[in-house]
C-alpha cells in the first residue's frame, strides 16, 4: 500500500514539475532567510552563554534622575561583596580606551582596548589565558596577556606559553613591559578586548567619586534579585551620606538608586543603553517567522489548486473501501516528502547567501557550527510546516465526496474567499511598503552621495599620529618636510577630522549675545587642504602675525546664531581671549547627513582646547602611490615620536563610513523587497490558477459566445488588479509614516517623494498582470471544447 | 447554404489514432431543420463542432453560403461564429455566477450591441421563452428544462443564421424535452437554421430530414415527410 501511495506521489509530482518546482522552490526560499534569522537570532541572544555562571551574573549599574550607567565606584562593589551573603564573588574591570602601539623587533600591533580586571572579576567573565587563570602575587603584580592574533603577530614563531617582552610606544622612546602570555578574546561575548591585564585589586584608594568602573557580581543560584537591589541602594546611600549634612547634597544622593542588570542582557538590552538591537531583532524574527507563513499559506493553496486533479483518485480509492485518514495521511507524506526536499533546499540557498550576509552585518555566521542550535531546530521547522501546509490540503482533499467527484461535481467552497483575498491583499502590502522603503532609502543616499558637502574629502589622507602639535611653530617643519614630497599639495593639524564626529562645545560672546557653540582647533591650511569655501574675510595665513593668536574664524551658523550682519573684524571672547574674526566661511556637512552642522568657531589658538594630532594632507591624485611610498619611507625622520608606525586613512572613506548603516539598511530593503515581492507573487500565482481552474467552464462559454482573448484576460485579471490596488493603497499610509520617521533622523534630506508610490503601484500592477496572465493563458488559450466535455 | 465535402478530422494521441470523421459530405439548406443520429462514438459531436467552428478538420471544405470558412484564421473564425452561429449543449453550460438576464445579455455583449439595444432584445427572448419571472435567478435556481430554455434564449438572442445543438434534451425528462423540442421547432418556423445532435428519434421526428453516421461516414439520410408537408 505505503509503496503504492509513493509511486502515485511521485508520479503525481512528477507530472506536474512546473508547479512542484514552484512549490519546492517559493518555499525552500523562504525557508533559507528563516534560516538565517533564526541563525542571528540565536547568535544575538547567546552572548556569553558559554559561561558557566550564565544566568547569576549580574552588572550593577546606577540611575541618576536623568541617565543610567554600568559606571560604578570600586569601593561599592566591596560593600557589597561585605554585605550580603547572597553575593557569591564580585570583580571589578576597566577599559583602556586609547591606542597603545606593542613592538617586537619589527613586528607590530596596535590595541585600542586594553581591559584592566580584578582577579575575581576574571574568575566571573570566564576569561581564559592559554594555560590557565594564574593569581597575581600581592598587591602590584599585573599579569598581562595578549589576543591570540596580536600574540601571532609579534611572535609568529612562538610555540612554548612563556612571557615575552615588548615595547610600548616607538622604538625611539621604548618602553619595555612584560606580556605573560596570550588569552582568546571572544567575539561573541559582551566583555571584548586586545589584551587583558589582571591584578589582585584594582583601584585601591579610590573612592565613591571615582565612577569609572564595572562591577559584576556573581550571585547564588536562587537569589532575590529585586530585593537585593533595594539592599544595594540602600547600602550606597548610607556609605555617600556618611558624615553628609548639606541638605541639598544629601538630596541629590538620595536621588541615586541602583540596579542589576542580567549579564544574558547586556548584548541586546541593557538597562544603562539602548535596546535598538533588540529592537531589531524582534522586527528581523517577525519578517522571518511572517515570510515563512506565508510561503507555508502559499503552498497551501497551490496544493489545493492542484486539488481537481486529484480529486477522482481520492473517489475511486473512497469507492473501495480506503479510509479518510489513510487519505489524509498518505497526502501529508507527500506534502512531507516536498518540505523536506524544501528544507535541504533551503540548506544549500542559506550557505550561498550566508557570506554576503556576514559581510554586510559584520559577523561569522555559519551553517556548520554545532552550537547554533539548527541540529534541533530544523527537523522542528520541517515538522511545523508539514503540519501548517499540509494539514488544511489534506483534509479538503480526503474529505472529496466520492459520489460527488466520481459524477464530475467538483465544487470548491466559496468560504475560504475572503481569506484568500486577505491573505494575497495581506503579502501584497507587506511587499508594498518594503518597496516604496528600498525607494526611498535609495532616493536618500542618492541624494547624500550627489549632494555638496561644503568640503572635499577626496584626495585627502589622514595620518594617524600620537605626537602633539597644537604649537604651529612645532608642525611647521613637519610641514615643510611633507610638502617636499612631490604631489602633496598642503598640509595641516587640526583637533578633529571632519568624519561625523561630535567637536567641543564652549561658551563664546559676540555682539552682546553668549551662546555655547562648537570650537575647532586648526592650523594654517586647514580650510585650502578641505577645500572648504570661503564666504567673506579670508583664511587664517602666515602672512599675519594675529593669526597664531586670537584670529578666528566662524561658519554662517555661528555668524547667524550671533546675529552678526557684518562679522569680520567684531571680537568673539571665549576660553580668556579676545578673538576678532577674520573670516566667514561657508557651512560644510562635517557631520554627514543625519547631524546638522553646528554654530562653530575654528582658532589656531586656544588655551581651552585638546591637543592638535590629527594631520591631514592634500594629494593629487596621480601622485598618490609615490607620495604615499614616499611619507611612509621618511616618516620617522618627519615625525620621530611616531617613527616606523605610519599609518594612513583616505578621508572619504573615514567619511564614507557614514554612509555604512544606511547601507546595510538599502541591502535589507533590497532583500526583503525582492523576498517579500516574489513570495506574494507565488501566492498570486497559486491564487490566479485556483481561480482559472474554477472558470475553466466559464472562460470556455464565454469563448463561444464570442469573447476574444484579450477581453477574457481582462476578466480573470480584474478581480486581482482590484486586490493590488487594495493593498497599495492600504500600505500607502503605513509606508508614509515609517519612511517619514526615517527621514527625519536625517537633518539634510530629500523632500518627501511622491514619485516612490507611483511607481510601487505600477510595478505591483505590472507584476500581478504578468503573472495572473502567464496562468490565464493556458485556459483562454485551450480549446474550449475539451473545457466543456468532460462535465 | 452549407456546403461540407470530404471533410476529415483525425485525433492523435500518444498511442491511438481516431478517425473521427471519415469523408464526409453534407449540405443544409436555408431555413432546415437536420438532425444528425448514430452510435456513441461515430463523430456527431466532432461534426457539430468542426461546424460550429470551434474544432479544425484535417482535410475538406466548408462553405457557408459562399464562403469558405476552413482557410479562415482563427480571429476571423471567432469573429464569423459570433455573428452567425449559436449554441445549444446537452449540459446548458450557463455561467453559474451569472444570473438568467446576463446569461442571455453575455453574446450581446461579445458583439458589441449598446446596453439599450441590449436590454431591448433580452426582455423580448425573455418574454418570448416564457422566462419572465425567472430573469434574476442564478442557474442553480432553476430546473433544467428552464436552464436549457435559458441556454436556448441565448443561443437565439443574437438572431444566428445557424443553431447548432448538440444533445440539447440529453439530460432532460421526456415533458421537458418536449417543451424544449417545441421551442426549437417555433424557432425553426421563423426562418432560423438548426443542425442538432440526437439519440432520440422522437426528438428527431421534429426536423426535416434525419443524417445517420457510422464511423465518421453518412451512411444515410431520410426525409421526413410528414414535418416537411407541415412545412409546405
Ligand atoms: N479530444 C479527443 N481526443 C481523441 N479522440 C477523441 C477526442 N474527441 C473525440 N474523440 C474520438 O473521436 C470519435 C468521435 O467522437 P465524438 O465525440 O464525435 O462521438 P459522438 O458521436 O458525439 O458520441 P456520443 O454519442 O457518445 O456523444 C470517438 O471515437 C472519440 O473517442
Ligand atoms: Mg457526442
Amino acid at each position: 500500500m505505503f509503496k503504492l501511495n509513493l509511486k502515485i506521489a511521485l508520479r503525481n509530482l512528477w507530472r506536474n514539475k512546473g508547479i512542484t518546482a514552484i512549490n519546492v522552490g517559493g518555499l525552500a526560499i523562504a525557508l533559507a532567510a528563516f534560516i538565517l534569522v533564526m541563525l542571528y537570532f540565536t547568535y544575538e541572544t547567546s552572548f556569553d552563554k558559554t559561561n558557566p555562571n550564565y544566568k547569576n551574573i549580574y552588572v550593577v549599574g546606577r540611575i541618576y534622575p536623568d541617565f543610567k550607567t554600568n559606571y560604578t565606584p570600586p569601593p561599592l562593589g566591596k560593600a557589597i561583596k561585605q554585605h550580603f551573603p547572597e553575593v557569591e564573588k564580585m570583580g571589578i574591570t576597566k577599559g583602556i580606551f586609547f591606542e597603545l602601539v606593542l613592538k617586537n623587533g619589527n613586528n607590530t600591533v596596535f590595541t585600542n582596548n586594553f581591559l584592566q580586571a580584578d582577579y575575581t572579576a576574571a574568575e566571573i567573565l570566564d576569561l581564559k589565558p592559554t594555560g590557565g587563570l594564574e593569581k597575581p602575587a600581592g598587591d602590584v603584580e599585573r599579569l598581562s596577556y595578549l589576543s591570540k592574533e596580536s600574540m601571532k603577530a609579534l611572535f609568529p614563531n612562538k610555540t612554548d606559553n612563556k612571557p615575552e617582552m615588548v615595547t610600548v610606544g616607538s622604538s625611539l622612546m621604548g618602553i619595555k613591559n612584560k606580556i605573560n602570555g596570550s588569552i582568546i578574546n571572544n567575539p561573541h561575548s559582551n566583555v571584548t578586548f586586545d589584551g587583558v591585564s589582571i591584578g589582585n585589586e584594582l583601584g585601591q584608594g579610590e573612592n565613591y567619586g571615582h565612577n569609572n568602573y564595572t562591577t559584576y557580581l556573581q550571585l547564588k543560584p536562587g537569589t532575590d534579585v529585586a530585593n537585593l537591589q533595594e539592599k544595594i541602594t540602600r547600602l550606597y546611600h548610607a556609605e555617600l551620606l556618611k558624615g553628609e549634612t548639606d541638605r541639598e547634597t544629601i538630596d541629590k544622593i538620595k536621588g541615586i538608586s541602583t540596579f542589576l542588570d542580567p549579564l544574558a542582557n547586556q548584548h541586546l538590552k541593557p538597562k544603562a543603553g539602548n535596546d535598538a538591537p533588540y529592537k531589531i531583532l524582534i522586527a528581523l524574527s517577525v519578517l522571518g517567522i511572517l515570510i515563512l507563513i506565508i510561503a507555508c499559506v502559499n503552498f497551501t493553496n497551490l496544493s489545493i489548486a492542484q486539488a481537481t486533479k486529484r480529486a477522482k483518485e481520492v473517489g475511486v480509492k473512497k469507492v473501495m473501501g480506503a479510509f479518510r485518514f489513510q487519505l489524509a495521511l498518505q497526502f501529508l507524506t507527500e506534502i512531507l516528502m516536498q518540505c523536506f526536499a524544501a528544507t535541504v533546499l533551503a540548506l544549500i540557498l542559506a550557505e550561498l547567501v550566508l557570506p554576503g550576509f556576514n559581510n554586510l552585518f559584520l559577523l561569522k555566521l555559519s551553517i556548520w557550527h554545532a552550537d547554533n542550535g539548527l541540529i534541533w531546530q530544523l527537523p522542528l521547522i520541517l515538522f511545523l510546516i508539514t503540519v501548517i501546509a499540509g494539514i488544511y490540503p489534506a483534509m479538503v482533499l480526503s474529505g472529496f465526496k466520492p459520489a460527488l467527484v466520481l459524477k464530475g461535481n467538483f465544487a470548491t467552497s466559496k468560504q475560504s474567499y475572503w481569506l484568500r483575498n486577505g491573505l494575497l491583499v495581506f503579502q501584497f502590502s507587506i511587499a508594498v511598503i518594503f518597496i516604496i522603503g528600498l525607494f526611498i532609502i535609495n532616493a536618500q543616499l542618492k541624494y547624500m552621495r550627489s549632494q555638496d558637502l561644503g568640503f572635499k574629502a577626496e584626495q585627502v589622507v589622514y595620518i594617524k599620529n600620537i605626537a602633539l602639535f597644537s604649537d604651529p611653530d612645532k608642525f611647521e617643519p613637519v610641514r615643510e618636510k611633507i610638502l617636499k614630497i612631490p604631489g602633496i599639495k598642503s598640509a595641516t593639524v587640526a583637533t578633529g577630522i571632519p568624519n561625523g564626529t561630535a567637536n567641543g562645545t564652549n561658551t563664546y560672546t559676540s555682539n552682546g549675545v553668549q551662546a555655547s557653540i562648537n570650537y575647532l582647533d586648526v592650523d594654517f591650511d586647514y580650510f585650502e587642504t578641505l577645500d572648504i569655501k570661503l564666504k567673506e574675510g579670508r583664511f587664517f595665513s602666515k602672512a599675519f602675525k594675529t593669526d597664531t593668536a586670537n584670529s578666528a574664524v566662524i561658519n554662517e551658523s555661528a555668524a547667524a546664531k550671533y546675529g552678526l550682519s557684518n562679522p569680520i573684524g567684531q571680537t568673539i571672547i571665549g576660553c580668556n581671549t579676545n578673538y576678532k574674526i577674520v573670516g566667514v566661511i561657508k557651512d560644510f556637512k562635517d557631520r554627514g547627513f543625519e547631524n546638522a552642522t553646528q554654530p562653530t568657531i575654528y582658532a589656531i589658538k586656544d588655551p581651552c582646547g585638546n591637543p592638535k594630532m590629527e594631520i591631514m594632507l592634500k594629494i593629487e591624485e596621480n601622485k598618490m602611490a609615490d607620495a604615499l611610498a614616499a611619507l611612509k619611507a621618511q616618516w620617522p625622520e618627519i615625525n620621530k615620536l611616531d617613527g616606523e608606525n605610519f599609518r594612513y586613512a583616505f578621508l572619504d572613506e573615514l567619511y564614507g563610513k557614514l554612509f555604512k548603516k544606511q547601507e546595510q539598511l538599502q541591502s535589507v530593503f533590497f532583500a526583503a523587497a525582492v523576498l517579500t515581492v516574489f513570495i506574494a507573487l507565488l501566492g498570486l500565482y497559486a491564487f490566479a490558477k485556483y481561480i482559472t481552474n474554477g472558470r475553466l467552464k466559464e472562460i470556455a462559454v464565454r469563448k463561444i459566445l464570442g469573447a476574444t482573448d484579450v477581453q477574457l484576460l481582462k476578466l480573470i485579471n480584474s478581480s486581482f488588479f482590484i486586490l493590488v490596488v487594495i493593498a497599495n493603497i492600504i500600505s500607502w499610509p503605513v509606508a508614509y509614516i515609517v519612511t517619514n520617521m526615517w527621514l527625519k533622523t536625517f537633518a539634510y534630506r530629500i523632500d518627501f517623494p511622491v514619485l516612490p508610490f507611483v511607481t510601487t503601484t505600477l510595478i505591483t500592477l505590472l507584476l500581478t498582470i504578468v503573472t495572473v496572465s502567464i496562468q490565464a493563458k493556458k485556459a483562454v488559450n485551450a480549446n474550449p471544447v475539451d473545457a466543456l466535455k468532460y462535465e | 447554404m452549407i456546403k461540407i465535402e470530404k471533410l476529415e478530422k483525425v485525433y492523435k494521441t500518444e498511442e491511438v489514432e481516431t478517425t473521427a470523421l471519415n469523408g464526409i459530405d453534407l449540405y443544409v439548406k436555408e431555413g432546415e431543420f437536420v438532425s444528425i443520429m448514430g452510435p456513441s462514438g461515430c463523430g456527431k459531436s466532432t461534426l457539430l463542432n468542426v461546424m460550429g467552428l470551434l474544432d479544425k478538420p484535417e482535410s475538406g471544405s466548408y462553405k457557408f453560403i459562399d464562403t469558405e470558412l476552413l482557410t479562415l484564421n482563427d480571429r476571423e473564425r471567432s469573429n464569423f461564429r459570433k455573428r452567425n452561429m449559436g449554441f445549444v449543449f446537452q449540459n446548458f453550460n450557463l455561467i453559474d455566477e451569472l444570473t438568467v438576464f446576463e446569461n442571455i445579455e453575455l453574446p450581446l455583449i461579445y458583439n458589441k450591441v449598446p446596453a439599450t439595444e441590449r436590454k431591448k432584445l433580452v426582455n423580448e427572448i425573455i418574454e418570448r421563452m416564457n422566462i419572465v419571472n425567472r430573469s434574476g435567478h442564478f442557474p442553480q435556481q432553476l430546473s433544467g428544462g428552464q436552464q436549457q430554455r435559458v441556454a436556448v434564449a441565448r443561443a437565439l438572442v443574437t438572431k444566428p443564421k445557424l443553431v447548432l445543438a448538440d444533445e440539447p434534451t440529453g439530460n432532460l425528462d421526456s415533458s421537458h424535452g418536449n417543451e424544449v423540442m417545441e421551442l426549437l421547432c417555433e424557432l425553426n418556423e421563423t426562418g432560423t437554421t438548426i443542425v442538432m445532435v440526437t439519440h432520440s428519434s422522437h426528438d428527431a421526428s421534429f426536423s426535416n430530414r434525419i443524417i445517420n453516421l457510422k464511423d465518421g461516414h453518412v451512411i444515410s439520410e431520410k426525409v421526413n415527410k410528414s414535418r416537411n408537408e407541415e412545412l409546405i
